[in-house]
């Protein structure tokens, strides 16, 4: 199966080629800029404690920008991230306190719940072929829904054990957040699995046109089940690495989440159209982001002038990528 | 495909900022003279928090402090925990804190102080060891009695009401609620709480759960909303409804609830003056970082507030004052 997916779906995305990196090297010069004004501006930005904060708070929205680089580059997306994120956490919360379970049961029961959310997702997306905004604009309300009704909006789970605490709020030796390694595994994982597999380029395939990838011989629906379950896995993990870090549980968990996720990956370059677009690129979006939002704050500016900025570099980078490839084909 | 190793190893490079060893905060060093505060409200929006923020102004301008003010823009746990987070790298000589969710943000606090600077809750207090001082704005049991006092009066004694609180976890409400229940046990016999609707600090909110209240608990003669936007936001309802037979009482800001009180559906709004609150805060802030606050009768000077007890870490403003038509129109805020 995979050797004549392979070979059919090398044409599609071609090499993105030498120029093609222009988007990744233009988000870099606006990292390292970010990096010397605030280096410049804030008060204790450029020390590697501010690094590992800067780090610890991009871990939740990290993992799921992820999986939903995959997700996007298949032309989907994937809305119900943050919801599943906020039902995941209070179903683990209730299986740590109020079934007693064991904090690594409880663990695996909100990476399961994670998963279950991205099974349903991608059965409706994948076998029945509801368009992915409008199955997960659905699933965006029910998650967050059942997590609202289940905990009445009011039941708060704190009282995690220090184990997982630590996992939220240690360090581990040399000064890394203890929740790093996780987002560092997770881009790995996916960087190989887009970049480096024949999965990774069916999955590319399928967004330049899924039509064409079918007739190619990719088995369309079993790569978009794919990308919509892992988006539900790391929805799952991040809720663990969100209660560790919060030390609670609250059906508000994680609302507004899928937003700048998704702000990550199309800030990375990735197409909203699908195809094209890289795990790296996200990680630069993320990265570029997080910066703004911690070096503001450093420089005692309002919280507010993040959301404007953010704004700005989205429409600012999003149309410079545009001008450059313009230019380039002229 | 080299050069993408490039990019990514001068991203994870520059997202590490190459880092010298700075270690984190420290005290921070005083600025110029005063020492550096950094407040924080539940939420920046809330005028009620608005004018908390000018007298906190008003304080350090007379003070020499340098005061940072920021917060979230809509109600989210996670949101304060950063904040604090950046205050501490940044390095200040005080945080104080207008507490929205006890648990999530011990965590910070306590971690605060551990490197060393001050921590002053406000206006809804953390779990008491990741503090140094609680500023209370009135103690729960005088405004559980002043709104029941209200209320009693409203109903002649006997009969039902319902309450509009914040959100059904906000711990300064919820602290208010148990002492309400408690009074009621105790000297209202006659009168019965049917309801506890959230607003979630949004008058919309408030409005459609005092619609929905009216319908469903028609017995209901009095709506005590104990949240600030929800003041107007049920009175709204009421009015609407046409329901003259039923008034509001509750814990609001004058300014917006005005109207309200002139038309009569809203019989009185209980508060303490919440510039004076913010004025306090960082009079305390300020005595703390100064190492003047001391215990006792009259242990803070609190500038035009006169002297303040300080009563191991516990310091309150003063008893709840009552707006009425006759009143309002002396406060602007």
């Amino acid at each position: 199966m995979a050797a004549p997916e392979a070979a059919a779906a090398a044409p599609a995305p071609a090499r993105t080629g030498r120029g093609g990196h222009t988007h990744e090297w233009l988000l870099l010069a606006l990292v390292v800029a970010e990096t010397a004004y605030f280096a410049y501006a804030g008060s204790n930005f450029f020390t590697t404690g501010n690094a590992g904060e800067v780090a610890r708070a991009s871990v939740e929205i990290g993992l799921l920008a992820l999986a939903l680089t995959a997700v996007i580059l298949t032309g989907g997306i994937d809305l119900s991230v943050g919801s599943l994120l906020g039902l995941a956490a209070v179903l683990m919360g209730s299986a740590h306190r109020d079934l007693q379970w064991p904090i690594a049961a409880a663990a695996l029961v909100g990476i399961g719940v994670g998963v279950g959310g991205g099974v349903l997702n991608a059965a409706l997306v994948a076998r029945l072929g509801v368009p992915p905004l409008i199955v997960t604009l659905g699933t965006y309300s029910l998650f967050r829904g059942i997590a609202e009704g289940f905990t009445g909006g009011i039941r708060n789970y704190t009282d995690f054990p220090p184990a997982l605490l630590f996992l939220g709020q240690g360090r581990l030796p040399g000064g890394v957040p203890a929740q790093v390694p996780l987002l560092v595994a997770a881009a790995v994982f996916f960087w190989l699995l887009v970049h480096r597999t024949p999965i990774g380029r069916g999955v590319r395939a399928i967004g330049f046109s899924p039509e064409g990838a079918r007739f190619a011989g990719i088995p369309v629906a079993r790569r978009l089940s794919l990308v919509y379950v892992l988006s539900g896995a790391m929805a799952g993990l991040a809720a663990v690495v969100y209660a560790a870090r919060l030390g609670q549980a609250k059906a508000d968990a994680g609302s507004g989440y899928e937003l700048f996720a998704i702000t990550a990956v199309v800030l990375g370059g990735t197409s909203i159209f699908g195809g094209r677009g890289s795990v790296h690129g996200t990680l630069l979006g993320l990265v570029a982001v997080a910066l703004l939002q911690n070096g503001l704050r450093l420089s005692d500016q309002p919280a507010e002038l993040a959301g404007i900025l953010t704004g700005v570099l989205l429409i600012g980078a999003i149309g410079a990528n545009r001008l450059v490839a313009e230019r380039s084909r002229a | 495909m080299r050069r993408l190793g490039v990019v990514l190893g001068l991203a994870v490079l520059a997202a590490a900022c190459g880092g010298s060893g700075g270690g984190g905060a420290g005290g921070g060093a005083p600025a110029k003279g005063g020492p550096t505060v950094a407040m924080m409200p539940k939420n920046k929006g809330n005028p009620y928090f608005v004018s908390c923020h000018k007298g906190g102004q008003e304080a350090a301008d007379q003070l020499g402090v340098k005061l940072l003010w920021d917060g979230p823009t809509e109600t989210d746990p996670a949101k304060q925990n950063e904040v604090v987070e950046a205050w501490i790298t940044r390095g200040v000589d005080v945080i104080a804190v207008s507490v929205e969710n006890k648990e999530a943000i011990s965590t910070v606090l306590r971690k605060a102080r551990a490197k060393g600077i001050k921590v002053v809750t406000w206006d809804a207090d953390a779990e008491k060891d990741a503090r140094d001082v609680f500023v209370d704005q009135a103690t729960p049991q005088g405004i559980a009695s002043v709104l029941l006092d209200h209320t009693s009066r409203l109903l002649g004694g006997k009969g039902s009401f319902a309450i509009i609180t914040a959100s059904l976890t906000a711990a300064n409400q919820n602290e208010w609620i148990k002492n309400i229940r408690e009074q009621l046990a105790a000297k209202y016999p006659d009168l019965k709480l049917v309801d506890i609707r959230p607003s979630d600090d949004d008058r919309k909110r408030a409005f459609d759960e005092t619609q929905t209240l009216l319908k469903v608990h028609p017995e209901v003669k009095v709506i005590m909303a104990i949240a600030s936007p929800a003041v107007p936001g049920a009175a709204e309802a009421v009015r609407q409804s046409g329901r003259t037979d039923v008034k509001v009482t509750g814990l609001g800001l004058p300014n917006a609830s005005k109207p309200y009180l002139k038309d009569g559906v809203l019989d009185s709004v209980v508060l303490w003056n919440t510039m004076d609150l913010g004025y306090l805060t960082v009079s305390v802030a300020n005595a703390l970082a100064r190492g003047t606050l001391k215990q006792g009768k009259g242990g803070l000077d609190a500038g035009r507030l006169g002297p303040k007890d300080v009563d191991g870490d516990h310091i309150v403003l003063g008893t709840p004052f009552t707006f009425t038509k006759e009143n309002v129109d002396g406060f602007d805020f």
